[in-house]
């Protein structure tokens, strides 16, 4: 199918909001998202699906009196379609109610260059590229061990483009790619069955290890039978990334965006230039991070993107911004809107958060706990309690580590606690970071973490 | 005008069809049309963020080619285009084929040709913006004068309407309307350092009716009400300990900890529920179900999306597991009959296993028995979040808790989660009430399927509690 050239995407954009200042809007902005991806997909040990998805639309914001009016379409033919569009942005902003704090769209910046975001071979991969690279995904687990049963996964390769316009003069264009590969696999003994490890790798340039995923996910696997009970007590816990991810998605980073901070829903508002985490703790958000899974040029309101200091050893320095967040506090944008394709209309999101990494080998870091766990995979993160970053999660599963050495799984253990006690607790980051969605850190070493076994 | 367009796009699928299957070389092959309209709001404090009206149209072509998938999603109705997306469907299942050791058959249906027209007494897409945002803004007053304690109260509004048309090579062709209503309302409330959150979700697919029972003010109370109580609540302690679940936990409990263990892709692929058809797993009290024909339940539907039935299916009855949830390719491996589970969230993916309404059976126990042998323990009432894992493992988060203390229930507790294995657990109910209630929600499994789960209050001998007290 053909491919839309940048200029038509453009164009596109402009047209509309000119065409929606001609019919009365006061401010105007729209967004045009295309995404083309295909994929492979693993079931029950086998490639047995192919599928690529073509979707493209535009949504486009319209201002009347400092009320907001959105409205987006997936039929682009014609100028009927976007004329209709237009029409009900116009007519939503005239049903819509007045928002006192509105401080009008963005206006036009220069941009940051970005890197290793868009790479021409991943545009060229097809069905049988990425029945290949799950091929060999696949062999990795199967050759592990008999008992690992790769249950799911997949390969996929896809390439998005991007074009913002507003009644400020914004007119921007934006292309990336995307490849990734990933496997979830059990491990079945007799009766026994493990919880599912999971393995992944994406990256925005063609030069993923489908070979490594198939293995890990099989070693986990492996090492997930036989799982013991433990004891309550609170003990030294290490956090992987994908621990991590879904520890910190659910509490933290809504706590550093703008948005619940004003509406009194972050347990850091008015906390800046305050001690919230030990010592070895420094975060980004890095809106252009060369090769971030989350890096683009622009975010959704076709505001540059940024590398902003959150946390500064320890010590929160800012939160994350929208345009509308930023200007009701006279700040600007820290280009951290959001937006789901051409579907809905920006929302404060991170981009790549970065936790800065620590020296020490993730060897030296097991070796460093006494009597201890190793966690990967949680289950229950999202039933965390946003506003006051207090989790009760289970484990699924977690690893013991006796005297330095990681000797066995065990079994339903539960983790409860505060994200902010977890943080003020880390005493050691590893040397090892990771990309994971919107996640860039290494794994880290935490005291006192309360687990409940029995 | 409309009907000769509805012709049309039979026509056209029709043509699609016939090329995937004696062009293309498909055994079997289905076209899924949709234009949806959605109107959406979001309220954060009586902010109206955005009022977004939106149409998606497009079509989702999915073939079995040499025993493997091929499936392409584009976004246009014209025969040129899906032509094309039809020929790569097919190569791709091709390509994809190159190292299958076991090809997917498909269990046999029946051909069926129907119009499902949805007849709602006030029909979402004719109620004017300015209605729903009234009783969006109405809600958001009950919420935040219910106390001063109230900080945050953030509301979502979501309608879709619209008509899928269905076509497979076996014969069927279903033209289908579509119509949700759904409401998401959070609430956060703040006294000195204690943050607690609330959340409760509306939905249905009757019609716009449904804010006629659970008014502004109903539900405004309810959740406002949940979020100021827990202000003065404690953690639980960690440990085991009896409990009795309240509907909503128990809804959760039977979609998130078996529910999904009995899809029979993940049965297939390893869950612990493989092996154990028509096997005791659960005490004799434990009858669960998935019904996908519960009137204007927000689960409901005619047809799924490869054109079979909905149906009310069994999963344990008395404690044995009795059934799993199909769609044609794990029907076909089971030797068993479809159950029209197969749901696409829309166009731009291919169906999967999903389930409708998933409840557990009444029995006879009164509330108050319930409770009376309980010297010490807790009463969950309200869940916040749910997941389980394939070796049976559960987690969920509770929302709403309370100690209970000789038999009465007694403090709140907050930020409670309860855990354990599934079998375990099942094994652990001792005593099932006569109520019965269905709650909303919204199941995430890689595409998003609207759900209602829900049964009676359960007692459970003994269940792990995560505390931090």
């Amino acid at each position: 199918m053909a491919v839309p050239e940048q200029e038509e995407m453009q164009k596109l954009a402009e047209k509309a909001v000119n065409a929606a200042l001609g019919k009365g809007a006061d401010e105007a902005e729209a967004f045009v998202y295309q995404g083309i991806a295909t994929n492979i997909g693993i079931e029950r040990g086998q490639i047995v699906r192919s599928s690529r998805i073509i979707d493209e639309g535009i949504g486009l914001r319209t201002i009347l009196n400092k009320a907001i009016g959105f409205s987006y379409t997936n039929v682009l033919e014609g100028d009927a379609a976007i004329n209709e569009t237009i029409d009900r942005a116009l007519s939503s902003a005239k049903a819509s109610k007045p928002d006192e704090d509105w401080r009008g769209l963005p206006n036009k910046k220069p941009y940051t260059s970005t890197g290793g975001t868009y790479d021409q071979k991943i545009v060229g991969l097809h069905s049988e590229d990425l029945v290949k690279i799950a091929s060999i995904m696949l062999e990795a687990a199967e050759k592990a061990d008999k008992r690992v049963f790769p249950i799911e996964g997949g390969a996929g390769a896809s390439r998005m483009s991007v074009a913002a316009a507003n009644s400020n003069g914004i007119a921007a264009f934006d292309q990336g790619t995307m490849v990734d590969c990933s496997l979830a696999t059990i491990c079945q003994d007799g009766s026994e069955v493990t919880p599912v490890c999971f393995e992944f790798n994406a990256e925005r340039s063609h030069h993923i290890d489908p070979e490594w995923i198939g293995k890990e996910a099989a070693r986990l696997a492996l090492s997930a039978l036989k799982p013991k009970k433990i004891e309550t007590k609170s003990t030294q816990v290490i956090l992987t990334q994908f621990a991590l991810q879904q520890l910190l998605y659910f509490t933290l980073i809504d706590a550093i965006k703008a948005d619940y901070v004003q509406r009194d829903q972050s347990a850091l508002k008015g906390k800046i230039g305050q001690k919230i985490a030990s010592d070895c703790v420094t975060v980004y958000d890095d809106g252009v991070l060369h090769d971030g899974l989350r890096t683009w040029k622009f975010d959704g309101e076709g505001v540059p993107q940024q590398k902003t200091l959150i946390i500064e050893k320890g010590v929160l320095r800012d939160f994350i911004y929208d345009n509308y967040t930023a200007r009701k506090e006279g700040k600007e944008s820290t280009g951290n809107a959001a937006r789901a394709g051409y579907l809905s209309t920006p929302d404060v999101e991170a981009t790549n958060f970065h936790i800065l990494p620590g020296t020490k080998s993730p060897d030296d870091l097991v070796s460093e706990v006494d009597n201890g766990l190793i966690m990967y995979y949680l289950q229950g993160a999202h039933s965390s309690n946003p506003a006051s970053g207090e989790f009760s999660v289970v484990a699924t599963p977690a690893w013991k580590i006796e005297k330095g050495n990681v000797t066995h799984a065990t079994k339903g253990v539960m983790m409860v606690g505060n994200i902010y006690q977890v943080l003020t607790n880390i005493t050691a980051l590893a040397n090892n970071e990771r990309k994971l969605g919107q996640l860039i850190a290494p794994w880290m070493l935490v005291e006192n973490v309360k687990v409940i076994g029995k | 005008m409309r009907l000769q367009e509805h012709n049309g796009l039979k026509d056209i699928l029709g043509k699609i069809i016939d090329a995937a299957i004696h062009k293309f070389e498909a055994e079997y092959a289905e076209a899924r049309a949709q234009r949806l309209v959605k109107t959406m709001l979001t309220l954060k404090e009586g902010n109206v963020e955005a009022t977004t009206q939106g149409i998606e149209s497009g079509v989702a072509l999915r073939v079995l080619a040499r025993g493997a998938w091929g499936f392409a999603s584009v976004g246009r109705m014209d025969v040129e285009t899906l032509t094309e997306a039809v020929a790569d469907a097919c190569a791709m299942a091709k390509r994809a084929s190159l190292r299958l050791k076991t090809p997917v058959k498909l269990a046999e249906t029946k051909a069926v040709e129907d119009k499902v027209v949805s007849r709602p007494r006030r029909d979402p897409a004719s109620v004017p913006i300015e209605d729903k945002l009234k009783t969006t803004l109405s809600l958001n007053k009950t919420v935040m004068v219910y106390d001063k304690s109230v900080k945050g109260c953030t509301i979502d509004y979501l309608d879709t309407t619209g008509t899928t048309h269905f076509m497979n090579s076996t014969g069927t062709y279903i033209e289908q309307d579509k119509l949700y209503v759904w409401s998401r309302i959070l609430v956060t409330a703040k006294e000195g350092d204690v943050y607690t959150s609330s959340r409760e979700e509306i939905g249905s697919t009757s019609g716009y009716e449904v804010f006629d029972i659970e008014t502004p003010d109903i539900v405004g109370r309810r959740v406002a009400k949940r979020a100021v109580d827990q202000l003065k609540a404690k953690p639980p302690r960690g440990g085991t300990f009896p409990a009795v679940l309240g509907p909503n936990v128990v809804g959760v409990f039977v979609h998130e900890a078996f529910g999904h263990l009995a899809e029979a892709d993940l049965t297939l692929a390893g869950s612990v529920l493989m092996g154990r058809l028509g096997k005791k797993i659960g005490s004799d009290l434990v009858t669960f179900y998935d019904d996908g024909t519960i009137d204007g339940a927000f689960g409901s539907f005619k047809y799924d999306d490869e054109g079979v039935p909905a149906q009310k299916t069994l999963l344990v009855k008395n404690g044995i597991v009795s059934g799993l949830m199909h769609n044609l390719e794990t029907a076909h491996k089971f030797n068993a009959e479809p159950t029209g589970n197969a749901r696409a969230e829309d166009f731009r993916v291919e169906p999967i296993i999903r389930m409708r309404n998933t409840a557990m059976q009444p029995r006879d126990c009164s509330f108050e028995e319930l409770f009376e042998d309980i010297k010490f323990g807790y009463y969950f009432k309200a869940f916040r979040g749910g997941q389980a894992n394939f070796d049976g493992t559960f987690q969920v988060g509770v929302q709403e808790g309370y100690e209970i203390l000789k038999g009465e229930i007694a403090e709140p507790v907050r930020n409670a989660s309860i855990s354990g294995n599934t079998l375990e657990t099942l094994l652990e109910v001792d005593a099932v009430g006569k109520d019965f209630q269905l709650w909303s929600g919204r199941c995430g499994k890689g595409q998003e399927a609207f759900v209602c789960d829900g049964g009676p209050h359960v007692r459970l001998k003994e269940v792990l509690v995560g505390g931090s007290a």
